[in-house]
């Protein structure tokens, strides 16, 4: 991983500043500070530990061993709350439906490719039985009411946003955009404003 | 915000799905922790409350169609209220400069998305709140080219509009003045105008620079892009002196400090200065007739207290999706066939590629550079045309492209993500025409109000294949001579057009080239549902435009009956 990027810590040194308003503060702090035990509110338990360990094989995070950016917690708060985007495939039954199947489905194909939960997978496995859902046609019944490929699409990106809104994950490719205040004066190629450190390779 | 706001936009369903699937039923029976009730108040039936005063209009929606009219009608001294379904918000306060915390002015009801191209709605292309999808739309407003509006005289094919460039001229003029559009005078395309645009174009960020570089190689022309964010301080009635735009470019969340026009901090304060009564929060339900199929009330939900508001005239313009659900929910104007026909989307293909320089393409006006040499292509084998924009991008709706798009997961999605600083986009916004296959219904499933959700088939025809084919190669050609890598191109539709078109007879459209119902004469449509062919532009303009224009002919009519 040799692509620029921020030093650690460059967005937590930008919050406190002039260059962030209120309302920004507030919504990246909060996601910097949410605690790491979470407790599913809408989920089984064993569905959310599913989700889990999907969610680690799309979003792999080597380099935080400790505390990798949560990524399950926002999709079972949302399904709790009801929360939607505006739109669904057609193909698809409602969000929560979908989460429980597809959920279920994956399970599923992991017992039918390598006869074992997928959490109890290696990664390489793991990475076989998602490759098949995103492909389409994966092993499971579940599969024939369910549309496997527009499943994984909806999920990988719900998944994929709410890993670029954490801040960290924002420092990771190089984006201080919520550093706005009170402008951005340097806007051309290969310019930046005082506030937009050099980054590391 | 409130968190009852929240609550009331995105809802999932409204009742506990009857579970189909066997294995689900089995995976629920198997879990300890069902499902709680949902966090979401219902709406119950609500006795109605004291009956409200009958007043001269009651405009429902307040975006680019129900606000420059609703102006207008407060100006000539009619009791106008306006009904919109989101709330009032507070930018410099409310807007964070975060895509996740912003994502309240999106349309987050449940949409059904069918067919074979299913459109994405929320934050593609649906607003709600006070100033509509204006509050996130990115301000790119260039007027359509005259041929534009007939699209079927030239290519056989589409259909016309019952309205002539010129009819619209005069309103286009005045809109861009009113809202301080920032351009290049000459524009380099079209016919001339008397004025140029209001102030000065925008600076060039480095999405634009390097289009230039690319697009100049080729011999293509381009020009700063007309936007409707100020490029110097503004005066503007009703508002004051307005702040000239930050380089922010969170156009597409929404504008903290008042630069971009969005409604609400143009003309819903004009229309607020000559007396509209303003009702967020305000969801229209039913829509009364007499006996003689004129409008006498609307009813709608405030709060979870229902009223019923009488009036003379209404003017409907809650977009293409929700007008046609309106009239087909309380069987309004549907004698010609037409309400929830013709939806078209534009085709808006981006093609993204990386640069050994430095992009930052969160930077500057998103829509920057735009070029017209596209409009009507000499060796197009398709009917219309297409523009090009360089584009600017936010972390989380790039990442969510790459996603969809490039189908990228794991390592590699986050080693492409790294490159965030040096990509740069281009995309086409262009025509598309009508077919039978591209409609809006009402499905059976319901919302949390207990109304059916709207489903939306779409599926893209030969011509859109074609121009995408035709645009996408032009969009690589650039990005190739600008020396760009690994370049690929995500394909999307933006835009939701159509579903009740204007034209010159009931027999085949809804609304007249006025925006009157040909079937219910208090009636009026003032939206993009009422285009007859899509344009090869961005539509706010030309809603803006067609919203001062029926307003004008509503207030002549009414002016030869009192006479």
């Amino acid at each position: 991983m040799s692509a620029p990027h921020y030093p650690a810590g460059t967005v937590r040194a930008l919050l406190p500043t002039a260059h962030v308003s209120d309302a920004t503060r507030a919504a990246l702090q909060q996601r910097l500070d949410a605690p790491a035990d979470y407790a599913p509110q809408l989920l089984a338990p064993e569905t959310f530990a599913l989700l889990e360990a999907v969610a680690a094989c799309l979003f792999p995070q080597p380099d935080r061993p400790e505390h990798p950016i949560p990524l399950a917690p926002s999709v079972d708060q949302r399904l709790a709350e009801g929360r939607a985007d505006g739109w669904r495939y057609d193909v698809l039954p409602p969000d929560r439906e979908a989460y429980r199947l597809g959920l279920g489905g994956i399970q599923e194909t992991a017992q039918a490719l390598f006869l074992n939960d997928f959490p109890t997978l290696d990664t390489q496995q793991r990475h076989h039985v998602m490759q098949a859902v995103a492909g389409g046609t994966p092993p499971g019944t579940t599969w024939q009411t369910l549309d496997a490929a527009r499943f994984f699409e909806e999920m990988l990106a719900e998944l994929t946003e709410t890993y670029y809104a954490h801040p960290l994950a924002q420092e990771e490719i190089g984006y201080v955009g919520m550093a706005d205040l009170p402008a951005w004066t340097k806007i051309g190629l290969n310019e930046k404003d005082d506030r937009e450190i050099p980054m590391s390779e | 915000m409130p968190d009852e706001e929240v609550l009331e936009e995105g809802v999932l369903s409204p009742v506990q799905p009857a579970i189909q699937d066997p294995l689900l039923r089995e995976l629920m029976a198997d879990a300890p922790t069902t499902a709680p009730a949902l966090a979401i108040p219902q709406e119950q039936a609500q006795p109605t409350t004291a009956p409200l005063e009958e007043v001269d209009c009651v405009v429902i929606g307040l975006g680019a169609g129900g606000a420059p009219l609703l102006a207008r009608l407060a100006q000539a001294g009619l009791k106008v209220v306006a009904l919109e379904a989101g709330p009032w918000h507070n930018p410099a306060k409310d807007f964070a400069t975060d895509e996740r915390a912003q994502d309240f002015l999106f349309w987050n009801d449940e949409r059904l998305s069918a067919g074979g191209d299913p459109l994405a709605m929320g934050k593609n292309n649906s607003g709600t709140g006070v100033g509509g999808s204006t509050l996130h739309y990115t301000a790119y407003t260039p007027r359509p080219l005259p041929d534009d509006l007939h699209i079927k005289r030239d290519f056989d094919k589409g259909e016309d509009w019952p309205l002539t460039y010129d009819d619209l001229a005069p309103y286009y003029e005045e809109v861009e003045q009113f809202l301080g559009v920032s351009g290049p005078s000459p524009y380099p395309w079209g016919p001339s105008r008397p004025k140029g645009y209001a102030l000065a174009p925008l600076p060039l960020n480095s999405a634009a620079q390097l289009m230039v570089r690319g697009a100049e190689k080729i011999g293509i022309r381009t020009s700063p892009a007309p936007n409707a964010a100020l490029s110097a301080r503004y005066y503007q009635e009703g508002v004051g002196w307005r702040e000239a735009c930050t380089n922010r470019g969170f156009c597409q969340a929404g504008c903290s400090n008042g630069a971009k026009a969005s409604m609400d901090v143009t003309f819903i304060p004009l229309a607020v200065k000559y007396g509209a009564d303003i009702r967020p929060n305000s969801f229209v339900t039913e829509i009364e007739r007499n006996a003689q199929g004129l409008i006498t009330a609307v009813v709608y939900t405030q709060n979870g207290q229902q009223h019923r508001q009488p009036c003379r005239n209404l003017f409907l313009c809650g977009g293409s999706v929700e007008t046609p659900r309106l009239l087909l929910m309380n069987e309004l104007a549907l004698s010609s066939g037409q309400v929830g026909r013709n939806l078209m989307a534009h085709p808006g293909v981006q093609v993204w590629g990386t640069f050994a320089d430095e992009v930052r393409p969160n930077k500057g006006i998103p829509g920057g550079l735009i070029s017209q040499d596209t409009h009507r292509p000499k060796d197009a084998d398709f009917a219309g045309g297409y523009l090009l924009q360089s584009i600017g991008v936010m972390p989380v709706t790039f990442s969510g492209q790459v996603a969809r798009g490039r189908k990228l997961w794991g390592q590699p999605l986050r080693d492409y993500m790294r490159n965030f600083n040096h990509i740069a986009g281009i995309n086409i916004l262009g025509d598309c025409l009508p077919h039978t296959s591209n409609y809006l219904e009402l499905s059976d499933e319901l919302d949390a109000r207990q109304l059916p959700k709207p489903r939306l088939h779409f599926t893209a025809q030969e011509n859109e294949h074609r121009m995408n084919a035709h645009a996408e190669k032009v969009m690589r050609n650039i990005w190739e001579a600008a020396g760009a890598t690994d370049i690929w191109a995500f394909n999307r539709y933006a835009h939701v057009i159509g579903t009740a078109r204007m034209g010159l007879s009931g027999d085949d459209a809804v609304v007249d080239r006025d925006g009157r119902a040909f079937e219910v004469p208090n009636l009026y449509i003032s939206d993009n549902s009422t285009f007859p062919s899509a344009l090869s532009v961005n539509p706010a303009l030309t809603i803006m435009a067609l919203s001062l224009r029926t307003a004008d002919k509503f207030l002549e009519r009414e002016q030869h009956r009192d006479a």
